[in-house]
């Protein structure tokens, strides 16, 4: 071990936490994974109870973070997840934000994301859908309201993760896309694409497609996402309106632009040459500036 | 850094022949550089305040969670060493949210510190994201040769903690030293639980967590220079382990010499004559040599060396030089090759490398790159066109790195952090550092290389 351990000769807090036990307190930790202060002050008012001590701290960790939240909520958050979730008729785009590209990458934040997609997800399944295609948007404030799986708000999980990882985090914003019709098929990706595709991924980047084709063609899909996050289009574009620009690198008609996997066609070659039509399409990008007219119109806010 | 330091004296230029042969150079030199990524040499003059060199260099960084004290602590450090007149103190707010910087066009968020100790010259790096360290790693600004790991003895390692560690691994940090930080706020035991916990993390992540010293103290009390055992005390411990745990880079100057051909010359009379700057070593007259590059190996006798027409004694690293060498015939030699000591380098055709692609802001393209894209790599003198498959992602967007595996159309002359630049025509998307050198290419492996190319032109005159 290192020489020089000076510091055990310092003690603080004299007899009360001599009287607690110090493995007790790696159990706590080891076990919950608060704070060491947390769990010294827990095992403190409980008289060294284990099982009383965690109880306690799963109630003060909510009370917690939210202190936490408050204190650090000034703090810029720039990094953070897109989310992304298709389930048959219903499909999920969220942004949540956090201050560190490290904090990102961590599990807790993912889980975190998974809450606020799922819930978006829900919400979005217990509507009806009225329209061939319905969009709802969801800003910071009606995010926060929302009922997660458990039936918390999704503000309180993310105050738990900020106590968690002590990190100011922030739903920025969620969309969801809902089709009514059959021959409609909703796909969506995130890049970079987890490497085991599960039902939800995340990353930097993430967009979300629907197709009227008559044969369900995943390929198409996820590829047209691909092109959508790679060429940022702002409207899919209308050939009987819509002129092609000139400078094809200037292009933002999404039928006009060269296909990015393919560039020697244009997407709406290779619509064509699927039969297929692109009815909505989404695309979320981190920490992106918002522009909260223009892609928005269509949108119908709900609580 | 280090070449600059040698010019420090001015020196005076003969105009002659030879010079204007070397104004040559030179000049192609320049041009060069406005993509090679090779470090740019700039002259200090008597007016600026000279750099001693008389000890070693050694750069470090902190890494942790954010308000674990990691910009608390570089202020102490400054502070504690500037009692001994070794650095300026810098206070917190003139670390704190660290300047964007822009290094080879690209831009980072990184603080930068310079200090000493008795044993060495530090460069100190602090960047607020793992983004921010991968450009630092890419660009080498300031390649880390060990980090100081800060964690609060109140809160124990953080969730993300793990990510810090997978960061300095994937930076290639192979020397850590643990600071924990604010024992004032803490007391004994749980200090001691925190050592052990950070020990285990370490090892979880393929550190020698057993082994790694550890510093107790609270950086904030050494600003403050309040209790000087926890304070002013531990932060020199902290330095006196820095001093220790983490060796000392190579210097170029004592590696093998190596040569980047930036000219080939025939003298009429005397033979052939490369140019170029010694990138490493030391040159004598008479040195075995050997030449690699553009799939031919051949060795030489360096017979003279010569600076601004003067002849050398011995060439150091940093120095432009002309070098005679024995029986190459000027056809033979071309710019691009590599002049090094016998067996001391290696052509590959094969490598991983980690790269960052310029977002549009900083000069690069605005749409992303896919696998299998051909791309003209630039690296010391010479450039070729290289096959490009993305590791784990579809696509790399600009603004973003990612590994990528670049076959090269022939093999040339490349190691293990080298750094180079990718472009495509007139733009330059992206600079890169080699990570790992992978197997030669096999013959069909070579030919699908090759086919591959001209499918893509047939398609593109289509």
């Amino acid at each position: 071990m290192i020489p020089a351990q000076i510091f055990r000769l310092i003690h603080t807090n004299g007899l009360l936490w001599q009287a607690t036990n110090k493995s007790l307190l790696a159990k706590l930790r080891k076990k919950t994974g608060y704070t060491f202060t947390n769990c010294k002050k827990a095992l403190e008012l409980h008289e060294n109870d284990l099982d009383k001590a965690e109880k306690w701290l799963k109630e003060q960790a909510q009370q917690y973070g939210w202190t936490q939240a408050a204190k650090l909520k000034d703090r810029n958050t720039s990094q953070g997840l897109i989310t992304v979730t298709v389930d048959g008729n219903h499909a999920a785009l969220a942004e949540v934000n956090c201050e560190t590209d490290f904090v990102a990458r961590n599990k807790k934040f993912h889980n975190l994301a998974e809450a606020v997609i799922s819930a978006v997800l829900n919400h979005a399944k217990s509507q009806n859908v009225e329209n061939e295609v319905q969009r709802t948007i969801f800003h910071a404030d009606s995010l926060k309201d929302l009922p997660a799986a458990d039936g918390k708000s999704l503000s309180d999980h993310s105050a738990l993760t900020i106590g968690n990882v002590g990190e100011n985090i922030s739903l920025r914003r969620a969309l969801a896309i809902s089709v009514r019709s059959p021959d409609v098929t909703l796909f969506g990706c995130t890049h970079p694409a987890p490497m085991n595709p599960i039902p939800i991924s995340f990353g930097k980047y993430g967009a979300l497609i629907a197709i009227k084709c008559k044969k369900n063609d995943n390929m198409l899909g996820t590829q047209l996402c691909q092109h959508i996050i790679g060429m940022d289009p702002q409207k899919i574009g209308n050939p009987r309106v819509d002129e092609p620009h000139n400078n094809m690198d200037e292009e933002q008609c999404m039928i006009y632009q060269e296909f990015l996997l393919d560039p020697s066609l244009s997407v709406q070659q290779l619509l064509a040459a699927a039969h297929a039509e692109i009815v909505d399409f989404a695309r979320f990008e981190i920490g992106e500036e918002l522009d909260e007219e223009s892609p928005l119109k269509s949108a119908q806010t709900c609580g | 850094m280090r070449s600059n330091i040698r010019q420090v004296q001015s020196r005076r230029i003969y105009v002659t022949n030879f010079a204007a042969l070397y104004y040559g150079t030179q000049r192609r030199q320049v041009n060069s550089r406005l993509f090679l990524p090779t470090v740019t040499s700039q002259r200090f003059y008597a007016e600026k305040k000279i750099f001693s060199r008389d000890k070693p260099h050694c750069n470090v960084g902190t890494i942790g969670h954010v308000d674990h004290g990691k910009t608390t602590l570089t202020a102490a450090i400054t502070k504690v060493l500037s009692e001994k007149q070794l650095a300026t103190a810098k206070g917190y707010s003139e670390i704190d949210n660290a300047p964007e910087e822009k290094a080879r066009g690209i831009t980072i968020n990184v603080a930068h510190l310079e200090y000493q100790t008795e044993n060495r010259h530090y460069g100190h790096t602090d960047c607020p994201g793992h983004a921010d360290y991968i450009k630092n790693m890419i660009t080498g600004t300031a390649q880390m040769d060990g980090a100081i790991l800060v964690v609060a003895a109140t809160d124990g390692t953080m969730p993300q903690t793990r990510e810090h560690l997978l960061l300095a691994k994937q930076i290639g940090i192979k020397y850590i030293v643990v600071f924990i930080n604010k024992v004032d706020a803490a007391d004994s035991e749980m200090v001691e639980l925190v050592e052990m916990e950070v020990r285990e993390l370490l090892s979880e992540m393929g550190y020698d967590g057993d082994n790694i010293p550890i510093a107790k103290g609270s950086a904030l009390c050494a600003l403050e220079g309040k209790s000087p055992e926890m304070g002013s005390q531990a932060i020199l411990q902290l330095l006196e382990m820095v001093d220790k745990h983490i060796p000392t880079p190579i210097r170029d100057l004592d590696k093998p010499f190596l040569l980047p051909v930036e000219n080939v010359y025939s003298i009429p009379g005397r033979g052939t004559v490369v140019t170029g700057r010694l990138e490493r070593g030391k040159l004598k007259k008479g040195t075995d040599c050997e030449f690699i590059g553009y799939n031919k190996v051949f060795k030489s006798v360096v017979t003279g060396i010569e600076m601004f027409h003067k002849i050398l004694e011995e060439a150091h690293a940093g120095d432009q030089l002309g070098a005679l060498v024995k029986g190459v015939k000027r056809d033979e030699a071309r710019r691009g090759m590599i002049m090094c000591k016998p067996g001391s380098m290696k052509a590959y055709d094969h490598v991983e490398a980690q790269v960052y692609l310029l977002s549009k802001e900083e000069g690069g393209r605005k749409k992303p790159i896919a696998s299998m894209i051909q791309l003209q790599m630039f690296c010391r003198t010479w450039d070729v066109a290289a096959q490009c498959s993305i590791v784990g992602k579809d696509l790399a967007m600009p603004g973003e790195d990612s590994t990528l595996v670049l076959k090269l159309i022939r093999p040339m002359v490349l190691e293990k952090g080298q750094r180079f630049t990718l472009r495509d025509g007139i733009v330059t998307l992206g600079t890169g550092v080699i990570t790992n050198t992978l197997k030669a290419l096999t013959d069909s492996e070579r030919h699908d290389l090759l086919e591959g190319k001209k499918v893509l032109k047939k398609e593109k005159k289509a």
